[in-house]
């Protein structure tokens, strides 16, 4: 068994949620009576696998799961596919998983990319480190429900407009519950995003106070980007907010999350192939060197 | 002949003459009850439906065979006091594998005037369960109906043939309202006018949740009584501004001839509905609603026309759906048909095992005298090397024979079982 968990890859679920994505896909080119199954069953085996690869990391690898880029998109593509299998079974005949499974294989390829050694962390800053990357988690999370809830939306309010009647196998759900979706995704995300980056400024300060670890500048790429996320993030949910009661509300409530989608995506290249100071190994001018790598090993060493 | 059937449908028997025909459940175990005592041994099973009336007959080989199509043609006729020479050109009758072909289409709903409608199946489990209750059911009309109802089900949850709907009223509010609105039990619905489609879309409303339903009409009195009869509130037509900034959801039929709804009025009212979103399903001809409306935003505007274009579609993709639905009918008959003629093989099948279990007694028996020193586990295992043996004998003509009846009654390799075995009757 152990050997079977440890023999698991990236690759084992991707290509699982891969193949559950076809199955999604090819509802628009034909019916079938046992596509269904296959898709859950597909997306099933890729959580599972998902779920063993990410607790044996756990198991044997020093301070996951949210401790390197590579964990944190593996976990947020996690949740999204937990999410998409939930809403599937809920919803046989609605297509999410068009929406949601590019973004968790996307997730998934970011995370491919990405380092896999642990952020630098000392037992005086680990919480602090948890609650940044849980609330940066969550932000992304209900960014990518509420595109999906958004895209949906402005597909449906297509359909109702041209007078066309909902396809056998593709049904989308109403309008009034996507657009409480994405209102609610909206403001969450704006919140979530807001308490990560000011958990991540504590996270600095502690380590600047403490001297413990390298910290990040204020000019650095990492800050800038989850800055102006942020500040799109609180803006759009004010701007939503604010149209709530006008008859254009829920249009604007789906673009605005459609663009919170792009504006983290990019936000996610920048910080994939740009280069930072965030969650680097400690750096130190040589003549600090003596006295930080001895307070370093006394906070991080065994 | 084992099966017989006669009947007729609203493709072939005037209305006039379908409603003196049509059995009412109490008539229709009269006639039940009638004909177990006219045609003892004799099976039926009588479907009476607002747009057909079947008699099914049936009779297995020792009871002889059921009464001929014409022959329940005066039946039926003398049960519902009805000349038969009125219902011979317009009934139609069947022999054999065509009754079953024609009852597993029925049952699937591809002989109905709605391509798919549901209802006839469980209008068909009654009819059976009522032959059940008059004991004129039997082996035979049992398996039937039963093959029948799965049938049914095959065909519906391997085609798309009964998904689609294909009323107004059911499009409306299925396709279209509840492709805006979640759920219709926190709703305000506005029924404009009291006409017939109204009351429709308001009963299929009712069944998605909506519990607020107004209805105002011009004349007072007849919002009243719809309102009575449907469970809703009755309101004044000069209110109609600020019920339809209170409502979520409007049905106008009213038989007005020009607009009762302007874009000027609608601008008033939109106003004060402070962005929520309006349905408007506008059923009246004329129109009621100013078309301009359905493009201000939050408003989804439906003319008879539009759901007309998506009922027409639904109904296009029916139709699309009955070569799938014939072949499920008839791989099921063949079905069906082979079962039963091979149930006819029983009686010779039965007789040959007898026969060769017989000889194969008779022989242990010689075989245990001859040697008195074997003990019972011996015995046992040379009884069972006996058993196996016949049966293995037996396997092959029993293989040809069930091959045999997919085709049709095996009638020449029963016949040569017989000479070759000499299985008398």
């Amino acid at each position: 068994m152990i050997e079977f968990v440890s023999g698991i890859s990236v690759v084992c679920f991707a290509a699982s949620y891969a193949v559950a994505l076809a199955c999604e896909a090819s509802r628009l080119l034909f019916r079938s009576g046992v596509r269904g199954a296959a898709m859950i069953a597909f997306a099933m085996a890729g959580l599972v696998a998902h779920t063993l690869f990410l607790a044996w990391r756990a198991a044997h690898e020093p301070a996951v799961p949210l401790s390197s880029a590579f964990d944190w998109y593996l976990l947020a593509a996690w949740l999204l596919a937990g999410g998409y299998l939930w809403l599937t079974i809920a919803n046989p005949r609605t297509p999410v998983g068009l929406f949601m499974l590019p973004v968790v294989l996307g997730l998934i390829g970011a995370a491919q990319v990405s380092s896999r050694a642990p952020f630098p962390q000392s037992p005086a800053t680990q919480i602090w480190g948890s609650i940044h990357g849980i609330f940066n988690l969550a932000a992304s999370v209900a960014v990518a429900i509420g595109a999906l809830a958004g895209a949906l939306w402005l597909i449906q309010a297509g359909r109702l407009a041209r007078k066309q009647p909902p396809l056998r196998s593709f049904r989308l759900p109403s309008l009034e519950r996507l657009a409480h979706t994405t209102d609610r995704t909206l403001t969450i995300a704006a919140w979530t995003a807001a308490a990560g980056f000011l958990s991540g400024i504590v996270l600095n300060a502690v380590n600047r106070q403490r001297g413990l670890l390298e910290t990040v500048p204020w000019t650095d790429p990492v800050v800038l980007r989850m800055a102006a996320l942020v500040a799109w993030l609180v803006t759009a949910a004010v701007a939503a907010r604010v149209t709530r009661r006008s008859a254009d509300g829920p249009r604007t409530a789906a673009w605005l999350s459609l663009v919170s989608f792009g504006v983290l995506t990019a936000s996610i290249l920048w910080g994939v192939f740009g280069t930072t100071r965030h969650g680097a190994p400690p750096v130190q001018p040589v003549a600090a060197q003596a006295v930080g790598q001895h307070a370093f090993e006394r906070e991080v060493m065994p | 002949m084992t099966l017989a059937f006669v009947g007729g449908t609203h493709r072939t028997v005037p209305l006039a003459l379908r409603e003196r025909l049509a059995f009412s459940a109490e008539q229709a175990a009269e006639a039940l009850t009638r004909f177990r005592e006219r045609f003892p041994g004799r099976e039926g099973v009588l479907l009476s439906t607002c747009n057909r009336v079947e008699f099914y007959a049936a009779g297995a080989e020792a009871d002889g065979p059921p009464p001929p199509p014409d022959q329940l043609v005066s039946f039926l006729a003398e049960c519902r006091g009805i000349d038969a020479s009125l219902l011979t050109p317009v009934l139609t009758g069947d022999l054999d594998e065509a009754v079953v072909r024609h009852l597993f289409s029925v049952a699937a709903g591809l002989d109905s005037m709605v391509l798919g409608e549901p209802q006839i199946v469980a209008q068909v489990k009654q009819a059976w369960s009522l032959a059940q209750e008059s004991r004129t059911s039997g082996p035979l009309t049992g398996e039937m109906f039963q093959a029948a109802l799965r049938t049914a089900k095959r065909v519906a949850t391997e085609t798309a043939l009964g998904r689609e709907r294909i009323s107004i009223p059911s499009v409306a509010v299925a396709d279209f309202a509840s492709g805006v609105f979640e759920r219709f039990d926190d709703k305000r619905v506005l029924l404009i006018g009291a006409g017939k489609m109204a009351a429709e879309t308001l009963r299929y409303l009712r069944a998605a949740g909506a519990r607020d339903m107004l209805i105002v009409n011009r004349t007072a009195g007849r919002a009243g009584d719809l309102a009575a009869r449907l469970g809703a509130r009755a309101g004044r037509f000069e209110n109609l501004s600020a019920e339809l900034a209170a409502a979520d959801l409007v049905v106008s039929t009213t038989g007005a001839t020009a607009p009762v709804v302007s874009l000027e009025l609608f601008a008033e009212v939109e106003l004060r509905r402070a962005g929520r979103p309006l349905v408007v399903l506008d059923l009246a001809v004329p129109r009621d609603f100013d078309p301009r409306i359905g493009q201000r935003p939050g408003v989804w505007l439906y003319s008879v026309d539009d759901l007309a274009a998506a009922c027409a579609a639904n109904r296009k993709s029916r139709q699309r759906e009955l070569p799938a639905a014939l072949t499920i009918i008839d791989e099921e008959t063949q079905r069906f048909m082979g079962d039963l003629h091979h149930r006819s093989t029983a009686p010779v099948i039965e007789r040959l095992r007898a026969g060769w279990n017989e000889t194969g007694e008779a022989e242990l028996d010689r075989l245990f005298r001859r040697l008195p020193g074997l003990d019972d586990a011996s015995r046992a295992e040379i009884r069972q090397a006996f058993d196996r043996y016949a049966a293995k004998l037996l396997h092959p003509p029993l293989a040809s024979l069930r091959s045999e009846s997919r085709a049709g009654p095996p009638h020449g390799l029963l016949d040569a079982l017989k000479r070759l075995f000499d299985l008398k009757d």
